[in-house]
């Protein structure tokens, strides 16, 4: 990059430790007065080997390891691992484990949109935005320590179902929390909608059209921003999705504003779809019955072959390749993350655009650079 | 559009490249292409077929039949069809022609498969090592037989 420099252009390097990240990375960015001209990305500064790791542990330690991918969607990740692991060896959970894993997966959704709405905001100048939306973020995950017994990374999953029941009394806590958080989410909308200086930050900036988000490989809300409705619960259900009435949130815009809305209406079908599932979740056995499963398996063998599975997590598309040689720890797990493809995306977008503006179109996508450098 | 439609088009516009050929389930189906040619089917599936979603790019070491296989997985944003699509590579000298002029978001798989198994991706843009850093280029730490893990890695970082 150095060596092209114009008299008038210098380089800036954003990071790895810097305000508006999500988690280390280096941004270096070469600018012509403010414009950028040309950006470049650095990762692996929090690579922690997991898929080396995972060949060298067994099935069930594997699920612990999964959940620090991402430790915001440290449910998701697991979903993803345990039914990579459940295609192989050819068992399906019963139907109430199922509306408890959607319950966690929907809650993990709610609170990892609050946060990157909130970051989102503190990004770009809206200080407040995270607190208030880290007040919600709190109820929901008070909501997930009541089920799992952890606020972060919860090893909850098992081969064939989950570790406990729902506890004594979880309906009559919850529904309180999701009225509220439906308030919450009208103020965010109107406060998002009304405030002069976050329409002017955000509308317009970053945008993307769905041809140029396609060829980039985005999915998730950043690609859902743009129109295409492409969402893995609708398009490929996984557990009980298929029974469960919601609808995939869209946008046309494209830009960081779109980009926001989209969150917003996602937590209101997750909400929607918690309370279908309160009010169906049916009763009955936690595994499956005449098995051995969810009793103490100290080795447990899985059937050679290979399997691709993929779940909706919040950023995207979350997808794990496994392959097993019929021994007790996995051959090779590869993980394709949702943030990778779009941190990838992120030099092309800030290309042409101002230096102010990066930190907005960088906070818009949501990242997770933990998930992508693995 | 299905399994068997795709599966039949593909054998049909390349019979000799095209082997195994099976399907899975009705989203999920896997294919042998003859590595001089993946591009080339790359290419066709994006255009004819409507796979216009890379997954993924990853390398898995056979090390008992002393080979690797690179595997693209390929999805489409409008029907629910997963290819796993497998070229076999020697395990001396792995060389396979880069797809990033298919696929934009290539670029950093394949990137990641080069310094994890140290396969080469022939006419990449940038083929340098993403998460790794740079002296542990040539370790290749996902092979089978690397030995430094976990105690020469934490060496390394130290």
């Amino acid at each position: 990059m150095e060596e092209q420099l114009e008299p008038n252009e210098m380089i800036i390097h954003l990071g790895p430790q810097h305000p508006m990240q999500p988690g280390p990375f280096r941004l270096n960015l070469r600018l012509k007065g403010e414009t950028v001209v040309d950006a470049d990305i650095e990762l692996g500064f929090i690579h922690k080997g997991i898929e080396k790791i995972l060949e060298n542990k067994t099935y069930l330690q594997g699920i612990t390891i999964v959940d620090r991918i991402c430790y915001l969607v440290a449910l998701v990740n697991e979903e993803c691992f345990v039914g990579c692991t459940e295609k192989l060896l050819g068992i399906e959970p019963p139907e109430r484990s199922q509306y408890i894993r959607v319950i966690l997966d929907e809650l993990t959704r709610i609170q990892s949109h609050l946060l990157g709405m909130g970051e989102f905001g503190e990004f770009i100048g809206f200080v407040s935005m995270f607190m208030y939306t880290i007040r919600e973020r709190e109820e929901v995950l008070s909501l997930i320590d009541m089920i799992t017994g952890a606020r972060v990374t919860h090893s909850y999953l098992k081969f064939g179902g989950v570790r406990d029941d729902l506890p004594d009394g979880f309906k009559e806590k919850a529904i309180p929390v999701l009225n509220n958080l439906k308030k919450s989410v009208g103020d965010f909308e109107e406060m998002f909608h009304t405030d002069r200086i976050f329409r002017e930050r955000t509308v317009g900036v970053g945008v993307l059209t769905a041809d140029v988000a396609k060829n980039l490989g985005v999915s998730g809300p950043v690609l859902r921003a743009t129109g295409v409705p492409f969402d893995i619960r609708k398009n490929e259900p996984y557990l009980i999705y298929k029974d469960l009435d919601f609808r995939v949130c869209t946008e046309t815009a494209g830009d960081c504003f779109a980009r926001v809305q989209v969150r917003l209406n996602e937590i209101r079908e997750s909400i929607y779809i918690l309370e279908q599932c309160l009010d169906q979740l049916p009763s009955g056995p936690l595994f499956p019955e005449n098995t051995y499963y969810g009793r103490r398996t100290p080795v447990m063998r899985v059937p050679a072959g290979e399997v691709f599975h993929r779940v909706e997590d919040p950023r995207g598309e979350m997808g794990m390749y496994m392959i097993s040689d019929g021994s007790d720890k996995p051959y090779r797990v590869k993980i394709r993350g949702p943030h990778y493809p779009t941190l990838q995306a992120l030099p092309p977008l800030i290309i042409g655009t101002t230096v102010a503006d990066v930190a907005a179109i960088s906070g818009s996508m949501d990242g997770c650079t933990s998930e992508a450098d693995r | 559009m299905d399994v068997t439609e795709i599966l039949k088009s593909l054998t049909d516009t390349f019979p000799e490249v095209i082997s195994e050929a099976t399907a899975e389930s009705e989203i999920r189906t896997r294919a042998y292409v003859d590595r001089k040619k993946a591009k080339e089917v790359c290419q066709y599936l994006k255009d004819s077929l409507q796979f216009d979603h890379l997954c993924s790019v990853c390398g898995v070491d056979y090390i008992k039949r002393n080979e690797f296989e690179v595997v693209y997985h390929i999805a489409s944003y409008d029907h629910p069809v997963v290819l796993a699509l497998k070229a076999k590579l020697p395990r001396e000298n792995p060389q396979i022609e880069s797809i990033v002029s298919v696929y934009w978001n290539a670029n950093w798989y394949e990137r990641e498969t080069y310094e994890l198994f140290g396969i080469i991706f022939k006419n990449h843009p940038n083929l340098k090592p993403l998460i790794l850093p740079e002296d542990m280029l040539g370790e290749w730490p996902l092979r089978k037989d690397y030995k430094g893990f976990p105690n020469k890695t934490a060496r390394n970082l130290v």
